[in-house]
């Protein structure tokens, strides 16, 4: 069990030995430190405004729907996990359209008011309030779970000695639900980290930049892998906050009973502006840039046999990623139990920026291409590196409910499987296994998602003839050719919508002790 | 038990669609059997038009393309990756200078074919034969007609001169034009006036570089700026366009040629050449002989609005009325090796 657990980390740790390696070797380039420090600079400022944009519209939204009743909190409960549908490319391409200084909005502005908006989505700025509304849903979710886990009697005691709703969730909720905040918004710093092709959209140059100006202008993958370290090492403390968020997410109290929440009822104006809070949420992540894509869209013909045929390969190769995906997540979820460590190096994947890994990946990518038939051209090897590019890059997505799903078995349940006779991985397939296996498709569900969207190492990695939907969208965008890239997206939207309604739906409906 | 079912489920989903793409691009990896000739292109170029090209390609000499599309810093990545066992043939892309760095890394082979010699002027392709550019884009200017006279914008001078203090739009220093555009200079002034001109355009940026070439157009168009400096084709799609938007802004905004030491305007093309290890070399010449036949070569401006390349071919009708500048005879593989030294500058300068 140890020794696959180990080969699984293995696996997710290659192409980061690859970086590292890189690094070592070979001339650097003539990068001035100025700009490498105000690339370093950019990074560390748009991950702090994607942390309090999400962190602050996250938890508002958790709080305002488990704790309150209001017009639409139903809906509201799962829809606000929505946006996670859609990739953040599409949301850069339709915000960056939609506020272009000469786009239709400000033209029509101009024409009828002789004023133009005041703001620019194609900065920092921009670039922080897209990606905040992109990556929300990660703070929401978390902090709705741990919401919905409040103990009430710490609640009440709250309440009973006098405080007000408000004090009582600043003083007493928030600080409860801390864990899941720092996990949460760690997850959606990781993503801005991660992120190819939305921010450099935006012409916000960070870190990444760097790493792309050394690796090409300048053909040094040394410097290239070096500005890549830093990043690697912020990955690394972002994980390591994220999984002591994980450890000390229970304040519970073990004896306590589980009673419904005390939920407020929301009346007149109050109602209508949580109403209007959720429904703003929604439409800034999703409806509107979802809407404005359509609209641009709208006037260009699809391609349809292309668009169907990227449409099946991008679900083949998401279904494809979530199955081993999860299978090395469990394996290393099993062994982890003896060797924590090896998790969590192995979870660095999720939080390296795209044209990093693209780095790393090639180190196994070349070994594999020079071993089997064909070499690149090799269909069965390429799709078979694509998804082994996947589980590198995706483990920690499938790692936290892979992990949370095995710890609800005791270990007396093994040690009971063990005293009858059954081998290590008997007991695993017998016990661990079945008793996680919801966990374990939730953990598909979320590799999947994130499969449809990805971009830097389908990009590099594909086969001949190959491409999906981001790939189609891609390469109209970088042909300025922005209403043709509406239809992949939007098509990539729709594939990606089920998915998150089914797990949003289920994780509203978590709370111990509750239906 | 469910758990079982449910992996089962997964596997079958995933066999099934796995299967089917194994039988559509089989032929991809074994091309010997059924004696059926292919061609593995790696191109960084991504228009629409280029599949037609492909399929006018196949039809005329019965060779199957097979393609890979990515940026070009990726495939030539992914060629170093690949080694000896690469199985491209081809490396196409849309600069000059990105031809240059896959040359430089030792990716391209020098071939020889009277075909390309006597169809692509010598200008636009690298003397020993490791590259041919294939069709021509020039990086000129976009301006604003009811605020600035053609000639103040027919040298490139005049772009960094006090004329325009505050009234450029251009992108970013990583875009690959503008690498080669600069690299271009570099070649023709030397460095201390490179570094000048780079300076000068600095200071008259009406905003820090945002968006791509249609982009500074458009902001042109918005009043945003009075002159924005584009790749010639983005300006044509434009002025082909029926959208009324596009319409009413090519009736303001014009497209001028700007000349550099009198030479005429700066010309890039998109252009391939031969993989190192091609393992279908005869093939590889084929096509590239292709596109600089006639019938491509019209196809292609016709679909991307660039200039044919090849000798004696006229543009159709909608890009020949912007065919008629001066290009600059400079040779094409300069551009790359500037390339370096022209970034360093542009960003020190603080041409983000």
């Amino acid at each position: 069990m140890r020794l696959i657990g180990v080969l699984a980390a293995l696996v997710a740790v290659l192409p980061l030995i690859g970086v590292v390696a890189a690094a070592l070797s070979g001339a650097t380039a003539d990068i001035a430190a100025t700009d490498l420090t105000r690339y370093a600079l950019t990074s560390v400022a748009l991950a702090g405004i994607v942390a309090a944009v999400t962190g602050v519209l996250g938890s508002i939204a958790a709080w305002l729907v488990v704790m309150h009743r209001f017009p639409g909190r139903g809906a509201f409960e799962w829809a606000l996990a929505l946006p996670f549908a859609m990739p953040a490319f599409a949301v850069a391409y339709a915000y960056a359209d939609l506020f272009d200084v000469a786009g239709e909005l400000n033209s029509w502005l101009r024409a009828a008011a002789g004023v133009a908006l005041p703001f620019q989505m194609r900065s920092l700025w921009g670039a922080g309030f897209i990606l905040g509304f992109a990556f929300f849903p990660y703070v929401y979710l978390a902090m709705r779970a741990a919401f919905t886990n409040l103990p009430v009697h710490a609640l009440e005691a709250a309440r009973s000695l006098g405080a007000s709703p408000r004090r009582a969730f600043l003083s007493v909720a928030l600080p409860m639900a801390r864990p899941a905040l720092a996990a949460g918004v760690a997850l959606a710093v990781m993503e801005t980290l991660a992120d190819y092709g939305a921010v450099q959209f935006l012409s916000v140059q960070t870190l990444t930049t760097g790493v792309v100006r050394a690796w090409f202008v300048y053909g040094s993958l040394a410097s290239a892998a070096q500005f890549a370290l830093p990043l690697l090492g912020a990955a690394a403390l972002l994980l390591w906050i994220e999984r002591a968020g994980r450890r000390r997410r229970a304040y519970g109290s073990p004896g306590a009973k589980w009673r419904p929440l005390p939920v407020t009822a929301l009346t007149g104006s109050k109602a209508w502006l949580a109403f209007a809070y959720c429904l703003l949420l929604l439409t800034l992540g999703l409806l509107l840039p979802a809407g404005w894509l359509a609209w641009s869209s709208i006037d260009v013909q699809p391609d349809w046999p292309r668009l169907i045929s990227a449409a099946r390969n991008t679900v083949t190769l998401g279904v494809g990623g979530a199955v081993v995906t999860v299978a090395l997540a469990t394996a290393l979820a099993l062994a982890a139990r003896s060797l924590p460590l090896t998790a969590r190096v192995a979870s660095i994947g999720y939080a390296t920026p795209g044209a990093v890994m693209a780095i790393g990946l090639l180190l196994p990518a070349a070994w594999i291409w020079s071993v089997v038939p064909g070499g690149s051209a090799n269909v069965v090897a390429g799709l078979a590196l694509l998804l082994y590019a996947y589980a590198a890059r995706l483990m920690a997505a499938a790692l936290e409910p892979v992990d949370a799903g095995l710890s609800r078995v005791t270990p007396s349940m093994i040690h009971a499987a063990r005293g009858l006779g059954a081998s290590e991985g008997a007991a695993a397939w017998r016990v661990q296994l079945p008793i996680a296996a919801p966990a374990l498709f939730t953990a598909a569900i979320v590799v999947l998602v994130d499969v449809l969207k990805e971009l830097p190492a389908t990009l590099i990695l594909r086969p001949f003839n190959f491409d999906t939907l981001a790939v189609i969208a891609d390469n109209y965008a970088r042909d300025e050719r922005l209403a043709n890239a509406g239809w992949p997206s939007l098509i990539l939207v729709a594939l990606a919508l089920p998915p998150v309604i089914w797990l949003s739906r289920k994780a509203a409906h978590a709370r111990p002790g509750s239906e | 038990m469910t758990l079982r079912r449910t992996l089962m489920a997964c596997m079958a989903a995933l066999a099934l669609p796995l299967a089917a793409c194994g039988d559509q691009s089989d032929a991809a990896k074994k091309d010997g059997a059924s004696g059926e000739r292919v061609l593995n292109l790696y191109t960084a170029r991504h228009y629409d038009g280029d599949l037609q090209v492909y399929a006018a390609f196949e039809k005329a000499t019965g060779i199957r393309v097979n393609r890979i599309e990515g940026n070009p810093d990726q495939l030539i990545a992914r060629m170093q990756a690949e080694g000896a066992a690469s199985p491209a043939d081809v490396f196409i892309t849309a600069d000059a200078g990105a031809l240059w760095r896959a040359q430089d890394a030792g990716l391209l082979q020098p071939i020889t074919s009277e075909v390309l010699t006597s169809a692509i002027p010598a200008a636009l392709r690298e003397p020993e034969g490791h590259f041919f550019g294939t069709s021509r884009r020039a990086r000129v200017v976009a301006y604003d007609s009811t605020k600035v006279r053609p000639e103040e914008v027919d040298t490139y001078e005049e772009l960094a001169s006090p004329r325009f203090r505050g009234k450029l739009c251009v992108r970013s220093s990583d875009s690959v034009y503008n690498l080669s555009l600069v690299g271009a200079l570099l070649e023709a002034w030397g460095p201390e006036k490179t570094k000048a001109w780079v300076e000068g355009v600095v200071a008259n940026m009406a905003r820090p570089p945002e968006g791509g070439d249609r982009d500074q157009i458009r902001a042109v168009g918005a009043g945003v700026c009075e002159v924005a400096i584009t790749n010639s084709y983005y300006f044509i799609r434009m002025d082909r366009s029926t959208d009324p938007a596009d319409v009413a802004l090519t009736d303001k905004v014009k497209l001028g040629f700007p000349s550099l030491n009198g030479q005429g305007a700066h010309v890039n093309v998109s252009g391939g050449g031969v993989a190192r290890n091609a393992p279908h070399r005869a093939e590889a010449i084929a096509f590239l002989e292709f596109l600089a036949s006639p019938e491509a070569q019209v196809l292609n401006s016709e679909q991307n609005n660039e200039f044919p390349a090849a000798v004696g071919v006229q543009a159709p009708a909608g890009v020949r009325e912007f065919e008629s500048f001066t290009a600059n005879p400079m040779n094409v593989s300069v551009y790359g090796r500037r390339q370096a030294e022209a970034q360093s500058i542009m960003s020190a300068a603080g041409w983000r």
